[in-house]
């Protein structure tokens, strides 16, 4: 059940759009690890750059989305700075669109 | 070794009534000002700039539309950009109306009597004051203080220094003897064109360029020297307009062009590592500015080496630098800081949940062009045909400025009915 939930969360995630950017926030490489315990999901997530404005907007569109989520009735966003957002995180689509 | 921001959550963000009141009276003065100098284009088609319609119409546009419209910038941008909350709100509520009172009576009354202008400009400077004070205790809990801390300090100090000098000559206006005219004049300028806006881009400039451009890895390796030679080129060049020393005011050209230099090419690093290959057009005016100010900070060089010191000339050069450096960062720069403000207060709890417009739906990318276009126009148009001594020129031109400015004012506008 639990692996379930996280591969609907993994999922849930590509519906999080960088609103600057217009790309999701795993294709941006800025999801981490998703863990989910009982109906509790743990991000571990980062942004480009530490005081982006839209730092509340994507955390909180994270947690909602999974809320949406059948099973998952709690969501704990944590967002670290180690490891350092690289654009090696980011994935061939996310290039594509930027280029 | 993981860094975590406990709990998660910053809640640093303003109220976005706070820099919105801000932009949307900046707004309004943008076009007021421009309204101003066209019923008034007579004075400029002979370069005449000390007169009280101008000196009303400058102030308009500088202290009722930039000044204004930056410090509702430094109202969101601060919390967001140095990861600590505003002071406190209600403070800049009572800030917002004691300054717009005083910019306005004070713009009204250089107008209509210069000699009681002092008086709106005493209540001019208590806002001020208000917002540096605000600022200060925003700012001065942080940490770590980064380059663009000193910026944002170093544009502050500069801003308290020029409205000092401002209500100097406003006194002076009203009959009383206080110093010097002339080093208070140019002093006051520099103070408010050189010191507080262009610092306060530069700083910015360090965090926004990167952000909107998606760059990494560049190195910033110039900033400091950038604050260095500018801030010092700054304190030089007053220096000779106090002493009247043609090699000091040389030589505060020259810092105050290298310390540009410097800033520029750091930018250009920033723009060469990115990985977002097309910017969005309005951005990238703003980033077309920077070139513009280095290219006037070079020509205030050649000038003063040459020791002209015609002050029609000089009085050009001004407001090309006003206009195609201060005012088009800050068009440029408001077709992302609106749309974003406005986003966060209608969508951002929408995210995750519902489709929700990208920032760049927000704006007609194509008219921004167009009205970005013909700014550039209107005001290279306006020098020229100062220049050339042509007044049915300066007349036409100007009249697109007005037009130009209605309608960017009517974009920006429009953003809230997306």
């Amino acid at each position: 059940m639990s692996d379930l939930l996280i591969a609907r969360a993994r999922a849930a995630l590509f519906e999080v759009i960088d609103p600057e950017l217009g790309i999701n926030i795993v294709d941006l490489g800025l999801v981490y690890d998703v863990q989910v315990n009982d109906d509790h999901a743990t991000i571990k997530m980062t942004l480009t750059t530490p005081g982006c404005p839209l730092h509340d907007s994507i955390k909180n569109g994270v947690k909602s989305r999974l809320m949406l989520i059948d099973g998952i009735n709690h969501v704990t966003v944590n967002l670290v700075w180690e490891p350092a957002w690289t654009p090696a995180n980011m994935s061939s689509r996310a290039l594509e669109k930027l280029s | 070794m993981i860094k975590m921001i406990p709990g998660g959550s910053l809640n640093s963000s303003t109220n976005i009534k706070i820099p919105l009141s801000f932009i949307i009276l900046g707004l309004t003065a943008f076009v007021g000002a421009q309204i101003i100098l066209l019923f008034n284009y007579g004075e400029l088609s002979i370069s005449q700039f000390r007169t009280p319609a101008v000196w009303s119409g400058a102030h308009v546009l500088l202290l009722g539309f930039a000044v204004m419209v930056a410090m509702g910038a430094m109202y969101q941008l601060v919390p967001v950009a140095f990861l600590t909350p505003i002071w406190n709100e209600t403070f800049a509520v009572i800030q917002l109306v004691i300054t717009a009172i005083g910019f306005g009576v004070f713009s009204v009354l250089l107008f209509v009597n210069p000699g009681s202008a002092v008086y709106g400009g005493a209540c001019a400077v208590i806002g001020i004051l208000f917002f540096v004070f605000q600022m200060f205790k925003t700012l001065l809990v942080k940490q770590d203080k980064n380059t663009m801390f000193f910026f944002v300090i170093g544009a502050l100090v500069a801003l308290f220094a020029a409205i000092i000098g401002g209500f100097m000559l406003a006194l002076h206006l009203a009959g009383a003897s206080a110093g010097n005219h002339q080093p208070i004049l140019f002093s006051h300028i520099a103070l408010g064109a050189a010191g507080w806006f262009t610092l306060l881009i530069f700083g910015f400039s360090y965090k926004l360029v990167p952000m909107f451009s998606l760059s990494h890895g560049y190195s910033e390796s110039r900033s400091k020297p950038a604050l260095l030679f500018y801030g010092t080129g700054l304190i030089i060049l007053i220096g000779s307009f106090w002493t009247s020393i043609s090699v000091i005011n040389m030589i505060g050209w020259g810092l105050l062009f290298t310390g540009f230099l410097l800033f520029a090419l750091d930018i250009r690093e920033i723009l060469a590592k990115r990985l977002r290959k097309r910017l969005d057009k309005p951005f990238a005016f703003s980033l077309f500015a920077i070139p513009v100010g280095l290219t006037l900070h070079g020509l205030a060089l050649v000038l003063s080496l040459f020791h002209v010191t015609n002050a029609a000339v000089w009085s050009w050069l001004v407001f090309l630098y006003v206009m195609g450096w201060v005012v088009l960062s800050i068009l440029g720069y408001l077709y992302k800081i609106v749309p974003f403000l406005w986003w966060t207060h209608k969508y951002a709890n929408m995210i995750g949940k519902e489709k929700v417009p990208t920032l760049k739906d927000m704006i007609n990318e194509k008219r921004c062009v167009y009205v970005l276009s013909s700014f550039i126009i209107a005001v290279l148009g306006i020098t020229i045909s100062a220049l050339a001594g042509s007044g049915m020129f300066v007349l036409l031109f100007q009249t697109v400025l007005v037009v130009t400015a209605l309608i960017y004012a009517l974009s920006v506008i429009k953003i809230f009915f997306v």
